[in-house]
């Protein structure tokens, strides 16, 4: 009777769901690579995948609206490729100030994208395709048509990533950070419930009182805000600056979120099922060169595994309701 | 939300001239005008038969648009397309390799781009919880990833009997076939979307899913249909596109999906279904074929022509929402 | 209501009206296009801005053509744009071998002539071609790099673009006929190609798996400038054994190029960049004045550069090769980085 309970638990909920997938892909993969269970290994493996990470938490905000956002790599660009072009010629050297400056390009362009999506009605994944080219061609023109920015322009700004405080790297703590500040907003604050509700009935939503349209605009502000944090963080922990930087990366931190049980017509979703699918898509990374396919065949088992995630997750999701249905007849 | 404006299932146009004029696509046939008045007065190159001549590869991709529309007004997105494109360019090509006769090459084209197509449907069908968008970009790394493992190291092929994609690349006079082709599909595809049994079930899919799953529509067998076609059309594309370049390579079709979408959003197909029909989305084409070609022809800066697109893309759907917020609030 | 449809044909009217003509004429000198592998590429940019100089110098024009994409179908796009316009020559950094041949035949149908420089497509779409370097002596440079920096024998791997890359592939694997075919090589074990994608993020993760998988490992190759710089960071900052060589920018590699412990490369390779565009810039220009054809053994004079000939290349087409790569070391590294 009691195993049958865990069991219960287990399928029940989405998280404990993920956390099994995401122990099963971490034992298939030590039992190959045994080197790939070391805090180093795992250390690193964060801190290469924190740009992902942090901005699947925006990401959540936006899709719990029923939104979407595939303009977030080109802020991350814009944002990125600004500060290191100022850091290289000089217009700056504080590398504080860099950081804020990302911040604020990234916010100011969520700012823009969210008034065109909540005052406009353009539909969230038109106006963010818009938003995809122009804010990528701004990146391009600050970036005077194709300079990269190198490790020795951006000067003590890419020692950030290299710093550690108590023994853990400073990009882990700002992605630890950034977790535990939005689990308590999305958790315990007014506007992180309004989030929700604006999700799950966006009417009901405003006939009890909520500003729908504030909600759907401040969701694009946290992603943008994200985005530019994202990109101080890309900038400082490749060391380089790229116009095309992370092009293409937005289908990530979506699959990240999709495969955290985040859905994509809002109102579904938590901090702890992004955390999960970011780490998911990131040990999936980690883990292709490791275990040694062939480079051809990494991109298809890619796909394939994510693919892979999201099915299974839907049949146990679908095994759970059947036995909550259960549990109801008796 | 669906039916808000513009056409949807209820209320089919009975088409007084002032109302068609004044229709979106109205306001999109005056564009066209303008944007060509505006490229010819702009590129002293732009002329009609520098038009056709470049067109070919931009029309390639609104086979992508048609089944796109579709999709769309379904409330849904196939992001995959681009990935079919190469994959059955892919085989085609090496198919061609093999000595094979042309029409086993074409038949290979559409049947990869099916076969494609039906995996997707598939699977969208089967597991009707997972939203199009992630398991069409898990199918678009896997369709990409397939083509990359039969291409190899080198990543390209080239066709090394270009005969028959020489053919399918001809014209008459100095009209490229695939025009005429386009042209016969999308009356087709609009006939189809708008005046029969079929179109109407889409609509009404797309407007409300279970009203219309409750009113006795297959809509898990109309879904199935739809991204088997798409994945049909896209390999079609992918035999005219070879006819451009006689070869296949990792890196084809890159980003088709996302042009194909922005051609039918454009041409007022609403992403959140129910909406929209194929007319504006042929016209909208025909205007960013131009605007592409005409800026292309001065060099423009290509990342400058896509923030161009991208404003245009926003505008073209913000604008008359902004137009009718003002009208309520004179109105009050 | 009316209103609108006659706001409409006035704007009409209005921009027909403002924008007249504005072309004046063609310039009296030559006119060639540029064409890129993609906007945002820092290589690119520098031979660009050498090939624009040489041009110019000799009274012609360049326009810098940037493909929407780096892909072929973008390229093509951007060809089919400049077939239409009257440029004398095209001069282009190829995206494919394969997809662009039936273009540029076109263009050269259309009598323009066709050079290409960086990446070649396929000896059937191109005129004349010039190469960095011989695929051979990049190779050779590369191998008696490792051989030096592993001490003579030891693990060895490495890190390229994408599997698909032509340059990179053409060098890899001169790397693997020089080392099976010379003795003094044989100390050395060759255990994987990896391949970064030419991302940071990538290139990281492929690095970090190569020295998890194998502690042993002496030297990484990594024959791509995004490789290299993401490989040299992630060895300098885990202070790792494992050093690094291959082909880099000077000015992506000058916090990491130094042959102490405390830096990750000791030294690396690239050729003369701004030699790469000026050549390429003569080249083209003899193209269109009929000096050469492309034809074997032709020799032309390349400014101040000095003679040059037209040799085989390895696809049986032909090509001019600028010199031999260039060592990029702690000595002038400084120096070289204000250039590139």
């Amino acid at each position: 009777m009691e195993k049958k309970s865990v069991l219960k638990k287990i399928t029940g909920s989405r998280e404990a769901l993920l956390a099994v997938i995401l122990i099963i892909l971490f034992a298939a993969i030590t039992i190959v690579s045994p080197s790939f269970l070391t805090p180093k290994s795992l250390l690193d493996m964060l801190k290469n995948n924190a740009v992902t990470m942090v901005m699947s938490l925006g990401m959540l905000c936006v899709m719990l609206v029923g939104g979407i956002d595939i303009s977030i790599m080109s802020t991350l660009a814009l944002s990125g490729m600004s500060i290191g072009m100022l850091l290289k010629y000089e217009h700056i050297t504080s590398p504080v100030l860099a950081f804020v400056i990302a911040l604020l390009i990234g916010t100011a362009c969520g700012l823009v994208v969210g008034l065109v999506i909540s005052r406009a009605d353009v539909p969230p994944i038109i106006a963010t395709m818009g938003f995809m080219y122009i804010f990528r061609a701004m990146g391009y023109l600050v970036s005077n048509g194709g300079e990269w920015a190198s490790a020795k322009a951006l000067g003590s700004f890419k020692d950030f990533a290299t710093t550690k405080l108590l023994g853990i790297n400073c990009v882990i703590w700002v992605i630890i950070l950034c977790y535990v500040v939005f689990f308590f907003f999305m958790k315990w604050t007014r506007t992180g419930r309004k989030i929700y509700a604006v999700g799950s009935n966006a009417n009901a939503a405003e006939v009890s009182g909520i500003n729908v349209k504030n909600i759907k605009m401040l969701v694009y502000v946290i992603m943008g805000f994200l985005a530019g944090l994202g990109g101080a963080l890309q900038v400082s922990i490749y060391a380089s600056a790229m116009p095309d930087m992370q092009q293409g990366g937005e289908m990530d931190v979506i699959a990240a979120c999709v495969i955290g049980g985040v859905s994509m017509s809002g109102g579904r979703g938590t901090v702890i099922g992004a955390l999960f699918g970011s780490l998911i898509l990131a040990t999936i990374a980690k883990a292709l060169p490791l275990v040694g396919f062939d480079a051809l065949w990494q991109n298809t088992i890619k796909g394939i595994l994510i693919l892979v995630v999201v099915v299974v997750n839907v049949i146990l999701q679908r095994i759970a309701d059947k036995n909550a249905l259960k549990g109801r007849e008796m | 939300m669906a039916g808000k404006s513009g056409r949807s299932i209820n209320n089919v146009p009975e088409a007084p001239i002032k109302k068609m004029i004044l229709s979106w696509e109205g306001i999109l046939v005056v564009l066209f005008i303008l944007i060509n008045i505006f490229c010819a007065s702009f590129s002293e190159f732009y002329n009609l038969s520098s038009l056709l001549r470049q067109m070919p590869i931009y029309l390639a991709e609104v086979f992508l648009m048609l089944p796109m529309a579709y999709i769309l007004v379904l409330g849904e997105i196939d992001i995959s397309v681009g990935s079919i494109v190469c994959l059955s360019a892919t085989m085609s090509c090496i198919v061609c390799n093999t000595g094979a006769p042309f029409i086993i090459v074409v038949l290979t084209g559409l049947l990869v781009g099916t076969l494609c197509g039906l995996v997707n449907g598939v699977i969208l069908t089967k597991f009707q919880e997972l939203p199009p968008m992630i398991v069409t970009l898990a199918t678009q790394i896997i369709f990409r990833g397939i083509a990359e493992i039969v291409l190899g190291s080198g990543g390209s092929i080239s066709a090394t009997n270009t005969d028959g994609f020489r053919l399918l690349g001809g014209k008459v006079g100095s009209v490229p076939y695939i025009l005429f082709l386009v042209i016969i599909l999308a009356v087709v595809f609009a006939v189809v979307l708008g005046k029969s049994t079929f179109g109407r079930r889409v609509y009404a899919i797309g407007t409300n899913r279970l009203t219309a799953y409750y009113s006795g529509i297959h809509v898990q067998k109309i879904r199935l249909i739809i991204y088997t076609v798409m994945g049909t059309m896209a390999g079609l594309c992918s035999l005219f596109l070879i006819s451009t370049s006689y070869g296949a390579n990792t890196t084809t079709g890159n980003g088709f999906e996302m042009d194909a979408i922005a051609m039918a959003v454009f041409g007022g197909i609403s992403s959140t279904g129910g909406k929209g029909n194929l007319a504006g989305g042929i016209i909208s084409a025909f205007i960013i074929v131009c605007l592409r070609v005409g800026l292309g022809q001065k060099n423009v800066h290509a990342q400058v022509i896509l923030l161009i697109l991208g404003v245009l893309l926003i505008a073209a759907v913000a604008l008359p929402n902004i137009v009718g917020q003002v009208k309520r609030v004179v109105k009050k | 209501m009316n209103k609108k449809l006659v706001s409409a044909v006035l704007c009409g009217t209005m921009i027909l009206g403002s924008v007249s003509p504005v072309f004046a004429g063609t310039a009296d000198g030559m006119k060639i296009a540029l064409v890129a592998k993609s906007a945002g590429n820092a290589f690119f940019e520098i031979a660009a801005g050498a090939f624009e100089e040489t041009v110019t110098a000799e009274g012609g024009t360049v326009e810098k053509v940037y493909p929407e994409a780096a892909t072929a179908d973008a390229q093509i796009k951007a060809l089919d744009n400049l077939i239409s316009q009257d440029f004398d020559a095209i001069c282009i950094s190829a995206n494919d071998v394969n997809a662009l041949q039936a273009k540029l035949e076109e263009a050269m149908d259309a009598g323009i002539k066709v050079s290409c420089f960086d990446s070649a497509p396929n000896k059937d779409s191109r005129q004349v071609f010039v190469n960095q370097a011989g695929t051979v002596a990049v190779g050779q440079a590369l191998m008696d790099a490792v051989l030096d920096i592993a001490g003579g024998e030891g693990q060895w791997a490495i890190l390229s673009a994408t599997s698909q890359a032509a340059n990179q592939n053409a060098w890899i694997d001169a790397m693997k006929t020089i080392m099976e075919e010379d003795e003094k090589y044989a100390g050395l074990e060759l255990v994987e190609v990896a391949y970064g994608d030419d991302e940071p993020q990538k290139s990281t993760d492929q690095t970090a798996a190569l020295l998890e998988k194998y502690p042993d490992l002496k030297v990484i190759c990594a024959p791509t400038t995004v490789g290299i710089a993401a490989a040299a960071k992630y060895l300098q900052d885990n202070e790792s054994a494992c050093k690094l060589t291959g082909l880099g920018l000077p000015s992506e590699m000058i916090e990491y190029t130094g042959a102490d412990d405390a830096h990750s490369c000791p030294y690396f390779y690239l050729w003369d960049m701004v030699g790469l565009g000026n050549l390429s810039a003569y080249a083209t220009i003899s193209l269109i004045s009929g000096d050469i054809t492309g034809a074997l053994d032709e020799t032309f004079t390349a400014g101040d550069m000095g003679e040059y000939t037209i040799t085989e290349a390895d696809d049986g087409g032909t090509e001019i090769v600028l010199g031999l790569p260039l060592e990029f070391n702690s000595d002038n590294i400084e120096e070289m980085a204000e250039l590139y």
